[in-house]
């Protein structure tokens, strides 16, 4: 078995006396690209909050490459190589797209040794995203699927080995969840990093990913591969209501 | 502070116990309270992209707002200290003395933080303004009016102030600047007591006040503020979130 | 800058430089006034105009520097104590920041408030148990052309600071923590060592400031040099002036400067009534300050429209 790049170990948070997660366990590798699903409520956005810092665990153990990082700050996640997207995005609305881009590259402990282009490297990223031609607008002016996009891209800015993305298809139509779903694949394949990628669309998800987990009132309630997961019962009744493709 | 003030005016002025214009107090604080919610704050939340910016915006103006206030103090009554007198017989139980007006006052303290704690845990108006609190907008989609509840809660904020400053008029002497340190102690109860408790805070006020209390008896009246402080630093190192956090 | 405002800037430093020998002691007492509201505005906006923190600690900061100039005059030369100022104040910035700038903008803000407030008492203390003194004598004061070049420099360094921050990566993070402070975090930024430092830095200046000023005193005390009317006038010209962009909190000393000599003469009882209506005025109506009603038309007003989230 290839050492796992993040891997959660009973992981369990509480609100007050309400457990969003409960003795999650999962394990993704390095060029994994895995699908998170499930009802809203299931605590898959509390997933991510956790695997990348923001909310500390009640119980239980995150670990990446192999350090653990339970209960450290989360730009000690992003430094050691964990980027995440938001699902409502998150983008500094008040500076403009290259620079929103930017702050992910410009900083001293980023280059570690690399020759240092950030501008290059900014522009490469907003052309690849689709952005190039919106460089120079405030962040907060761009509609929101483009904000999406923005987002994608300031999270890749900062060179993770592992890739959060919370429901970036949300709100597009067929054809346009469609693309971003090749996007992220390629940009997948063409970077060799673990994403992990939360989303409704089932549909479009499930054609995409190698793998899938299913997440039910903060527990794991089946993970492993597409065809198996659309067919397993207990996810039908719970949450995809009939079989899917 | 003015609260206090204007307890001590109209003790002065008519003679009567300073009891019967602690509801007065009240109510004229109520009535300022939703006076500058109107004028100031509502407009402040309309031009503000989001909470955090409305948060500093608020403070600069609340900054503003407390030289303005202090300062329209000194022009109606001076910059002078001022008092009366009031239930200062002293009184005697199991070998401790105490004055009559500070034992009033701390009974009087206690009912009214009780009744707020217990009137916003069990009333329907309080589960409202928790609600509120909480998720404003999920507040108006259950039907619950913001826009009356909003000033009501800022209002009632300051009509507690008013309360506190008329009872603090029975036991000290008053000043225009009279509100700066209680201002930081209570931000420092707060926070010690517990972002997002309310008892945690009535806890948090009690130990800071024997804190407090003991610390200048040791020490130096002077050192209050540097023993506030200090707990106050200490509690954040052990529990950054405050003693009784939610 | 273009040229010609480099001419204007050269040419306006040179006339400022030669006040003193030419002008009445009156005008040079305003211009300095001017000068010292518009270094402390500059220092305050630096680090709360960009991060959206309310710092009220700039009488903390100001009176730590008037008190090192009382105990340091005459036995260091008059740059090394405006600068032992500087750095009295950073210290305490520091330690401060390491303690408070985790909490959120009310509870921070009213805690540096509590600060200058809690050193007024301690130095009285000290001052009372240790030296059996109230207030200090300041001995040995240079003359006002010194102080108001001082001042001047502070001035000028205080501008070149708010410059070079502005472009720096300390810069770009504070702006982005005023932005979205979360999400600068995820992002890999350190956000409580940025935060301390734009603090830090924030306090140099008027550590500075409040040495040199203090010798305009012939004898202070805590109550003097700790007044939270300093951080008041700070806060009112940076915030109608412009917080955001270099000229906001000079335009805002200017016209502060101006108006309050106008307001002291004619209603000298509440005429700090009337700076309070000001302020909350400019906070509701001239949310980006006097520079965004010149500047309307350049490419990217920084306004503080952020998207932080509760």
């Amino acid at each position: 078995m290839p050492e796992m790049l993040v891997e959660l170990r009973d992981l369990t948070i509480r609100f007050g006396g309400i457990a969003a997660l409960s003795r999650v366990t999962f394990a993704a590798g390095p060029s994994e690209f895995v699908g998170v699903i499930g009802p809203n409520g299931a605590g898959k956005t509390t997933l991510f909050n956790v695997m990348s810092g923001i909310a500390p665990p009640t119980a239980g153990m995150v670990c990446f490459e192999g350090v653990e990082l339970t209960g450290r700050p989360p730009h000690v996640f992003n430094r050691l190589g964990i980027a995440r997207t938001f699902q409502t995005a998150r983008v500094f609305r008040n500076l403009t797209v290259r620079e929103n881009v930017q702050f992910g590259l410009r900083f001293p402990w980023r280059r570690g040794g690399r020759a240092h282009d950030p501008h290059g490297e900014t522009d490469e990223l907003l052309a690849r995203l689709g952005l190039i031609d919106q460089v120079e607008v405030a962040a907060g002016s761009l509609p929101p699927t483009r904000q999406r996009l923005l987002e994608v891209a300031m999270a890749l800015a900062t060179n993770p080995r592992l890739l959060l993305l919370d429901e970036v298809a949300a709100g597009l139509t067929q054809n346009e969840a469609d693309s971003m779903a090749e996007l992220i694949q390629s940009i997948q394949r063409e970077r060799t990093i673990a994403v992990i990628w939360i989303e409704h669309n089932v549909v479009t998800l499930m054609r995409a990913v190698d793998r899938v987990m299913v997440l039910h009132h903060g527990e794991v309630l089946a993970d492993g591969l597409p065809g198996e997961v659309a067919q397993d019962r207990a996810v039908i009744d719970a949450y995809l209501g009939e079989e899917v493709e | 502070m003015l609260g206090a003030f204007i307890t001590y005016t109209l003790k002065v002025a008519t003679g009567a116990s300073p009891l019967w214009f602690v509801p007065v107090s009240a109510a004229a604080m109520f009535v300022f309270g939703i006076f500058l919610h109107a004028t100031i704050f509502r407009r402040l939340s309309a031009i503000s992209p989001n909470l955090d910016v409305m948060e500093e915006k608020s403070l600069i103006v609340g900054f503003g707002l407390l030289f303005i206030l202090q300062n329209a103090a000194v022009l109606i009554w001076g910059a002078d200290l001022h008092g009366y007198d009031f239930m200062t017989e002293s009184l005697h139980f199991g070998g401790v003395v105490f004055t009559a007006n500070r034992l009033l006052v701390l009974v009087l303290s206690v009912l009214f933080s009780g009744a707020l704690i217990c009137g916003l845990r069990f009333t329907l108006l309080g589960r409202a303004i928790r609600g509120m609190v909480q998720a404003p907008l999920g507040a108006m989609l259950v039907g619950i009016n913001t826009n009356t509840l909003h000033p009501l809660c800022f209002g009632l904020g300051l009509a507690l102030a008013g309360v506190s400053g008329s009872l603090l008029s029975m036991i000290y002497l008053i000043s225009p600047d009279m509100g700066t340190p209680y201002l930081i102690t209570a931000l420092i109860v707060i926070t010690l007591g517990g972002l997002g408790s309310l008892t945690g805070s009535m806890i948090g006020g009690v130990l800071l006040g024997l804190v407090e209390t003991f610390g200048v008896y040791f020490t130096d009246p002077s050192l209050k503020i540097l023993l506030s402080y200090a707990a106050f630093i200490l509690v954040l190192l052990f529990r950054p979130r405050g003693l009784f956090a939610r | 800058m273009r040229p010609l405002t480099t001419i204007v800037v050269a040419a306006l430093i040179i006339v400022l430089a030669i006040l003193p020998f030419v002008a009445s002691t009156f005008a040079l007492s305003l211009t300095l006034s001017i000068a010292m509201y518009a270094a402390l505005a500059l220092s305050w906006a630096m680090f709360s105009g960009a991060t959206g923190y309310v710092a009220l600690s700039t009488s903390a900061f100001f009176g730590l520097g008037a008190y090192t100039c009382a105990i340091l005059l005459g036995s260091l030369p008059w740059p090394l104590v405006v600068a032992a100022g500087a750095m009295v104040a950073l210290l305490l910035a520091l330690v401060l920041g390491l303690f408070v700038l985790h909490l959120r903008g009310t509870y921070f803000a009213i805690l540096t408030f509590g600060i200058s407030e809690l050193l007024k008492n301690l130095i009285m203390y000290i001052e009372k148990s240790e030296f059996g003194t109230v207030g200090r004598l300041m001995m040995g004061a240079p003359p006002l052309s010194v102080i108001y070049w001082t001042v001047l420099v502070l001035v000028l360094l205080a501008a070149a600071l708010y410059w070079a921050v502005g472009r720096s990566d300390l810069g770009a993070a504070l702006r982005a923590i005023g932005s979205d402070e979360g999400r600068a975090s995820t992002l890999g930024l350190n956000v409580r060592n940025a935060k301390i430092a734009g603090f830090c830095l924030s306090a140099l200046i008027p550590g500075a400031v409040g040495a040199a000023m203090s010798v305009r005193w012939t004898y202070i005390e805590p109550q003097i040099v700790f007044n939270p009317f300093i951080v008041f006038q700070t806060v009112l010209v940076a915030t109608i002036g412009g917080p955001t962009r270099l000229i906001g909190p000079i335009l805002g000393a200017l016209v502060f400067g101006l108006l309050q000599e106008l307001l002291r003469l004619n209603f000298a009882n509440y005429y700090q009534i009337l700076l309070g209506l000001l302020l909350i005025f400019s906070v509701l109506y001239i949310p980006n300050g006097l520079v965004s009603i010149f500047m309307k038309n350049r490419r990217r007003t920084l306004k503080r429209a952020s998207s932080k989230h509760a």
